[in-house]
């Protein structure tokens, strides 16, 4: 347990792709809401506050959560936003319900594709002291962490393949409404080593969650919570040249405080089922280390055997991941709802039979500078 | 409230001024940080996270601009999240890092930023861009224009002269002429913020707060910490938030929830606060307020949300000289938003200066015997409202 | 010791769609000079500028409601200060309630001098009535229109 009281996830609304130009981005997120009240079977008027992860740059808005505000209820309402990252409207929000101060918190965050460049604006992320007038963008970043990968591990290639083709072939499956995105948009290439395919195209997505306290749920008699059993989250330092990029310390970090919190003592065999970054396929092996559920020496095993494939020891990104939906900015909080969803055995098409425990990562920033775990567990927690 | 007490322990602030040459933006948060963490004289190895306090990202010109401000906050390796609620954003750090410790998570949090106003050139360029794209954008709003449109309607409903809204300029500068850390400090006359030009009618030059550049930070800690440790705090009773609509046109014409020329949800935000804190008369039990008013006319509406005076009925409690320090509730006795406004920390060091008031730490700007102090702060266009009670 | 500085610009351009509601309601005011607002059938207020929904009761907006071209104005400021981007001072605008409206419309004033500050608020006070005024050549923007006080 992770504070004084107790946390589920009573309701999802997942949008990993949406088709452009038909909404503007506030009825997106009107939509968004009572998606995800209905999901929860509760109504507005229960939903005591609000946290989204609204970002400036990406919206094309300055102070952007006064734009989605009116859209999710916001109006009387207690709502704050972390523009930091999407995940972390879902740790605020749990924060406050655990409090006891709050029965229930709507979470959201989206990504829209209305900028002329999303290159651009992420290159305003670059300090403009000493790094701006270099050409880093968030895939940049990525692929210089995916050389020092590449370096450490020979041979990483073929890993980092197979894992595009188990998350692409994930995603047609839990998504096959949805459009595939074939290659990496009109014949621009990845930054090396970065290979076709080893970054989906941006879309526009969202996500929201529904949040509630152990009371409210009692009270309800809500049978499908996803209970909250850990959560971690932490940063790597500022400066790209300051980090290893090779590994995440950050990452190494909030996992041990997921764990400690949901009791985790050996991760490699704790989960049913998991979802974690991977805007590029080196993200995930990264993660799968991070989280310690696989060292590097075992990756190329582990991808060969399908250990985290569906049908394997611990299936991972079954939604497909952002190698499949590339909402940028919401990925992250779409990690945490899809494995709520699935130990709400809700995820559809894409269930994993029987999920009891699972495991979330999120990242965000340059060369995933932030990451956040959480820990969801079918059972309620005994009280500590 | 069963909830443990959640305590201050540290507060810094920047000495604010209009420009920083000799420093950029990541220095200026150090400098708070470093200043908040020798006031409690903790190590960074005892903080267990740390919240981030940054509104817009295009006033300092740095996208995300909190990520580079990780090593300034110590928080490498650390649970780190920001916050941003427009002008709001220090307030509403300091609940999420109260609700850090509330929660049961950490015993120790930093919050921190701040903000380099001038560097974007013109704050009301950036400000023009929080309204919608669809309707308002087109049109030459900003924040100011905003805000002298509620002054133009409560004068209208209470009878507000532009000579009240001066006598605010007055008292605010006569209490920021106390406060070393105070942007504008010098005191002025009725006469001269008369004299002044109109920016944008009814608000004068001197009715506007600079764009100042400086940065704030506080520790807070639980209650067992804090009790552990043997540590001098004081406590942080009440908080509260609440929003009005993002649409103007919205707070005006027939059946309006919430009008314009007043401060509906903030009102409604102090009485969340207040009930948690048991406060019931304000009036009685409040004994200093530290409210956000960015522009002379809109304390008015601040005082009248906090419960300390009847709607309309504050223009003549100024005029009694009430809200001076000496009067009976001392309304913003560091100069406040009006003399000092580093956005993103602004709404910070209105509950640092409520902290250090019932601390009996305010120096030449004490309230004599203060106990509760109240704080707030507005973001968006008049639509965040963030509030909290600190006592001693 | 010499302070160095550095100058950069933002330069992102964005394309925001408007969806359904603001669309007809553009259209609507470039092809034939009209105003339309939602009505919110909880509260019953006819929202000017239209909504798809009433972020009060949440619920979507239920019909079209033509309103104007007379209102009164609600709010306004007359502004005498250059902004960078924005429109060169002295300036007046404000919010309007159209006729058959239930909230105001923010929109320019003309037709007022602005040479002296108190003469023009007299004339550009709360509950002045006005009529909304058309641009010829319509782009289907809220800049198509603007306010004068009602001579009539």
């Amino acid at each position: 347990m992770f504070g004084h009281n107790q946390v589920g996830v009573i309701g999802v609304a997942i949008q990993p792709s949406i088709s452009v130009g038909e909404r503007s981005l506030e009825e997106i997120l009107f939509d968004l809401t009572h998606e995800s009240l209905t999901d929860a079977g509760v109504k507005i008027d229960e939903v005591d506050g609000i946290v989204v992860g609204a970002n400036d740059q990406y919206d094309g808005r300055a102070i952007s959560v006064m734009m989605a505000s009116g859209a999710m209820g916001g109006v009387e309402r207690d709502i704050l936003s972390t523009p930091s990252a999407g995940e972390h409207a879902f740790v605020l929000g749990a924060l406050r319900v655990a409090t006891g101060q709050f029965a229930t918190q709507l979470v959201a965050a989206w990504s829209p594709t209305e900028a002329s460049s999303l290159a651009e604006v992420q290159r305003l992320a670059a300090d403009p002291y000493y790094t701006r007038r270099l050409p880093i963008d968030e895939n940049a970043s990525h692929a210089l962490q995916a050389s020092v990968l590449e370096h450490s591990v020979p041979g990483l290639t073929d890993t980092a393949q197979a894992i595009v083709r188990k998350n692409r072939e994930q995603g047609a499956a839990a998504y096959p409404d949805l459009p595939s995105n074939e290659s990496n948009g009109s014949g621009v290439r990845n930054p090396w080593p970065l290979r076709d395919r080893m970054i989906a195209p941006p879309v526009t997505g969202c996500v929201g969650l529904i949040l509630a306290s152990e009371d409210f749920i009692r009270e309800r008699g809500i049978a499908d919570v996803a209970w909250i059993q850990g959560m971690g989250w932490a940063t790597e330092p500022s400066f790209l040249g300051d980090r290893d990029l090779g590994t995440l310390p950050g990452l190494r970090a909030a996992a041990k405080q997921a764990y400690r919190h949901a009791g985790v003592d050996d991760p490699g065999s704790a989960f049913n089922v998991g979802e974690v970054a991977d805007q590029t396929p080196y993200q995930e092996l990264l993660a799968y280390e991070g989280l310690g559920v696989c060292d590097r020496e075992s990756w190329a095993t582990a991808a060969t055997n399908g250990d985290f494939a569906a049908g394997g020891r611990m299936p991972i990104n079954l939604s497909g991941g952002a190698l499949s939906f590339n909402p940028v900015f919401c990925t992250g909080l779409i990690r945490i709802a899809e494995v709520a969803n699935q130990i709400r055995r809700k995820a559809g098409s894409h269930q994993k039979p029987g999920a009891e425990w699972g495991v979330a990562h999120a990242a965000s920033g340059f060369a995933m500078q932030y990451n956040t775990v959480a820990v969801f567990g079918r059972g309620r927690q005994e009280a500590q | 409230m069963s909830t443990p007490r959640v305590g201050i322990i540290g507060i810094g602030q920047s000495v604010f001024q209009r420009r920083r040459e000799d420093a950029n933006y990541p220095d200026l948060v150090r400098e708070a940080t470093v200043l908040a963490m020798d006031d409690c004289d903790l190590s960074f190895e005892q903080i267990d996270a740390v919240v981030y306090s940054l509104s817009p990202d295009a006033m300092v010109g740095i996208g995300n601009a909190e990520r580079l401000g990780v090593d300034a906050v110590g928080a490498k390796n650390k649970p780190f999240l920001r916050i941003n609620t427009g002008g709001a954003t220090g307030i509403s750090s300091v609940a999420a890092a109260y609700y850090h410790i509330a929660a049961g998570a950490c015993d120790t949090v930093l919050t921190a930023g701040a903000d380099k106003v001038g560097e974007c050139g013109d704050s009301q360029t950036v400000l023009n861009k929080i309204w919608d794209p669809t309707y308002e954008r087109q049109l030459p709003l900003g924040t100011i224009s905003m805000l002298a449109m509620s002054g133009v309607r409560y004068a209208h409903k209470y009878g507000m002269s532009e000579e009240d809204m001066a006598r605010v300029v007055v008292k605010n500068r006569s209490h920021s002429a106390r406060n070393p850390n105070a942007h504008l400090n010098k005191p002025t006359t009725i006469e001269e913020v008369m004299a002044s030009r109109y920016i944008a009618w009814p608000i004068k030059l001197m009715d506007c707060c600079p764009q100042s550049s400086g940065g704030g930070a506080m520790v807070l800690a639980s209650e067992k910490f804090i009790k552990q440790n043997n540590l001098d705090a004081v406590w942080i009773t009440g908080v509260g938030h609440s929003s009005e609509t993002y649409w103007m046109g919205d707070r005006m014409g027939r059946g309006q929830t919430a009008d314009h020329a007043d401060a509906h949800a903030l009102a409604q935000s102090f009485k969340r606060c207040y009930q948690m804190a048991g406060i019931t008369d304000p009036k009685m039990q409040v004994d200093v307020a530290e409210l956000y008013s960015p522009f002379s006319n809109t304390e008015f509406h601040a005082i009248e949300a906090a419960g300390l005076a009847g709607l309309g009925e504050s223009v003549s409690g100024m005029r009694d000289g009430e809200y001076e320090l000496g009067g009976r509730i001392p309304v913003s006795p560091s100069g406040g938003t009006l003399c000092t406004n580093a956005i993103a920390v602004t709404a910070m060091i209105r509950v640092a200066e409520a902290a250090l008031q019932v601390w009996n730490r305010a120096g030449d700007r004490q309230v004599p015997g203060a106990k509760v102090g109240i704080a707030n702060g507005n973001g968006g266009d008049h639509q965040f409202f963030g509030t909290m009670v600190v006592e001693a | 010791m010499q302070f160095l500085e550095r100058q950069e610009t933002w330069n992102i351009t964005y394309t925001h769609a408007l969806g359904e509601t603001a669309s007809w309601f553009y259209v609507q005011l470039r092809d034939h000079a009209k105003i339309y607002g939602r009505r919110d059938a909880k509260t019953g207020r006819v929202l000017v500028p239209p909504r798809a929904f009433s972020d009060e009761s949440l619920e979507p907006t239920t019909e079209w409601v033509e309103v104007g071209p007379g209102g009164q104005i609600e709010a306004f400021t007359m502004v005498y200060a250059q902004f960078q981007g924005l429109p060169e001072p002295p300036y007046a605008f404000g919010y309007v309630m159209l006729d058959g409206a239930d909230t105001a419309i923010g929109g320019f004033f003309k037709g007022v001098d602005l040479t002296e500050p108190e003469k023009a608020a007299e004339q550009l006070a709360i509950g002045k009535r006005v009529m909304t005024h058309f641009d010829e050549q319509r782009k289907g923007d809220v800049l198509d229109f603007w306010f004068e006080l009602d001579q009539s």
